[in-house]
């Protein structure tokens, strides 16, 4: 039942005002900015060159390297956390032994800060003093560059992406395991389906709509990287693992160049739109045939 | 609820599947144990190649900590306090008013018309254009007018009888939620010229506590609304309904019976928030520089300063790591009371 009282305005108009002011006004700002040719250093007087911006940008390679590192490192870091989270959430929910001690530990990473998570990568890394290349040296692997060569970085910082990230999806999938009927499984277990039938023709299907939002908000939200390739690699080697967000902040905030800036942030929501909208297209069909 | 999917496995893949979750829990934890080990060694300690347990492989001192408490590398003193202070608030003032419009968005119904939502944009942007370009105001003058008239203009064309669709709840929650879609450079950046140029007219807000709460709070505002959304939804209306035939006010029904049935859900929301704010990175590299410095930027900086003193970088990380550590092991409590489950829906 929905009420309907004066005071309701009182209650939603504080959030509503300071998303408005925080989120709106830096939106038209610098959508106007975008059009101009505006530098603070050195100082010239703002230019409107309409679409300039963007067109510079669309032929800058950087920018289509950064874009492909980016989606490199979104979808394949989401993949594999999404692998891995759903595997160990139906290892959790199928009380494996020891459980209840796991969750506490497989649970921490994502809410440890990502600069001090990738400070500790850095050292986990170090091709010298690293404990990684000491276990790997008994393999005959003998100091691997793995923060100095580009796929070797990228490949890094794709793993910590996912040690930070998969217990996000842990927690996601266990929750939406734990709200699936029993009496399907016993129908199920009547027919002698083996559990990899179960899993395919029951758990996978009716776990598909959460599925679908948990790498839906993990895949916006790994298109943001930038603290753990800041820490990580600062981009390098060269512009190797440079990501989307690191390119604006080198434009922006060590170049001063405010237009050219502006054009790319907003070439970055483009984009993120349509991968927004084309994943939901895509998944749509698959979403709706179970209604 | 027991475990369906395993039962039909034999009792080795039983056992294959906890070697499995065993392994990935050893790659969870062992970056965690190495941090914690490394803060304590002594230089020669790090050098020598890597060394895992304290007392045997090394001598443990507690000398890094004793140099960070001194200020050595960096004011990790106040850097702390100012992380603390601005989690704190910023968490606080998010789940309050995050929470009364959750509440809001659940009970009463909300009518707005899609043509009010683009007067006030177009009016928004025509003004911000028409103050700045032909006014000759500054640009946050020409902002700071232009968005209460959009506003009022988007209040009043509300009222009137515009065509085109009638937007409801569903669509006011799906904006807030839309807006963590955003690249967050977008309006980092924009934010940061907004900032100075508003204290270039004798307000500061960049490297204030305002500025920087401020900004975080707008942040953490779709992520509690949703949250909260369905932790109302879950307390019982006939309470409510009981209490409005008596004639309670609507602020007192929320006060008085609302949020103490919702306690443990805005608990949660309030630490998740707090995590959200602690460990945040970006606004914080581009709204403060010294003042309000917050711990994830002076960690970060750590880095470049020194180079192989993994000592202190290890020292400096758990600083920034251990009161989430805490948080988690709170968190992972009420967790089992399926308190996320509404969440996902």
């Amino acid at each position: 039942m929905m009420r309907n009282d004066p005071i309701k305005h009182v209650f939603i108009w504080p959030a509503v005002l300071v998303v408005l002011a925080i989120s709106i006004f830096p939106l038209i700002y610098s959508l106007t900015t975008s059009f101009l040719s505006y530098r603070l250093i050195p100082p010239i007087p703002p230019r409107v060159v309409w679409l300039g911006n963007y067109a510079t940008l669309l032929q800058e390679p950087r920018f289509w390297s950064a874009l492909f590192t980016t989606t490199l490192i979104a979808f394949i870091a989401v993949g594999l956390q999404y692998a891995i989270g759903f595997g160990v959430a139906l290892a959790l929910n199928a009380r494996v032994p020891g459980e209840r001690l796991f969750r506490v530990a497989l649970l921490l990473p994502m809410l440890l800060a990502p600069v001090a998570v990738a400070l500790v990568a850095r050292m986990i890394f170090n091709p010298t003093m690293g404990p990684l290349n000491q276990f790997l040296a008994k393999f005959g692997l003998v100091n691997l560059p793995f923060l100095t060569n580009g796929h070797w970085a990228l490949a890094c910082i794709i793993a910590v992406e996912v040690w930070q990230w998969t217990p996000f999806i842990i927690l996601m999938m266990l929750a939406g395991l734990q709200t699936l009927p029993e009496d399907v499984y016993e129908a199920a277990e009547l027919e002698n389906a083996s559990a990899w039938q179960q899993f395919w023709g029951i758990t996978f299907p009716m776990m598909l709509p959460i599925s679908a939002a948990v790498v839906f908000i993990r895949l916006i939200e790994s298109y943001k990287i930038m603290d753990t390739v800041f820490v990580m690699t600062g981009g390098g080697p060269g512009v190797d693992t440079e990501t989307l967000t690191l390119f604006a902040y080198q434009e922006g905030f060590k170049k001063f160049n405010l237009g050219y800036t502006s054009a790319l942030s907003f070439l970055f929501l483009i984009a993120i739109t349509i991968i927004g909208v084309t994943y939901l297209a895509l998944l749509r069909p698959h979403l709706e045939k179970r209604r | 609820m027991s475990g369906q999917s395993l039962t039909g496995l034999s009792p080795w893949s039983r056992r294959l599947v906890a070697v499995g979750v065993l392994v990935w829990c050893l790659i969870t934890v062992f970056p965690l144990y190495w941090v914690v080990v490394t803060a304590f060694k002594t230089p020669p300690g790090v050098v020598g190649g890597p060394t895992y347990i304290p007392f045997v492989d090394f001598t443990p001192t507690l000398q890094p900590f004793i140099d960070l408490y001194q200020g050595i590398r960096g004011e990790f003193f106040r850097t702390f306090r100012n992380s603390t202070i601005v989690g704190l608030s910023a968490a606080a003032i998010a789940t309050a008013i995050g929470a009364m419009a959750a509440y809001a968005l659940v009970r009463f119904e909300f009518k707005v018309r899609l043509g009010a939502g683009l007067v006030f944009f177009l009016l928004a942007l025509g003004g911000y254009l028409l103050f700045n370009a032909t006014l000759g105001l500054t640009r946050p003058q020409a902002l700071l007018l232009a968005f209460p008239i959009a506003l009022i203009a988007a209040v009043v064309a509300n009222r009137l009888p515009l065509p085109g669709p009638i937007l409801g709840n569903e669509d006011i929650l799906f904006w807030f939620v839309s807006q963590r879609m955003f690249p967050p450079i977008v309006t980092a950046f924009a934010l940061y010229l907004l900032y100075s140029e508003i204290g270039r007219l004798g307000f500061q807000l960049i490297d204030s506590f305002v500025g920087l709460t401020l900004c975080y709070v707008a942040f953490s505002l779709p992520i509690v609304v949703w949250l909260m959304r369905d932790f109302f939804e879950a307390v019982p209306i006939e309470v409510e309904e009981a209490a409005m035939v008596d004639n309670v006010p609507s602020w007192r029904i929320f006060i008085g019976i609302v949020v103490p049935m919702s306690m443990n859900g805005l608990l949660a929301t309030f630490m998740i928030t707090l995590a959200f704010v602690w460990n945040e990175f970006l606004f914080a590299l581009f709204l403060t520089n010294s003042r309000w410095q917050t711990l994830p930027i002076l960690v970060a900086g750590q880095n470049s300063q020194r180079g192989d003193e993994w000592w202190a970088i290890s020292a400096a990380a758990l600083v920034a790591i251990v009161p989430m550590m805490i948080m988690a092991g709170l968190l992972s409590r009420m967790m089992r009371s399926g308190l996320l489950l509404g969440a996902i829906k």
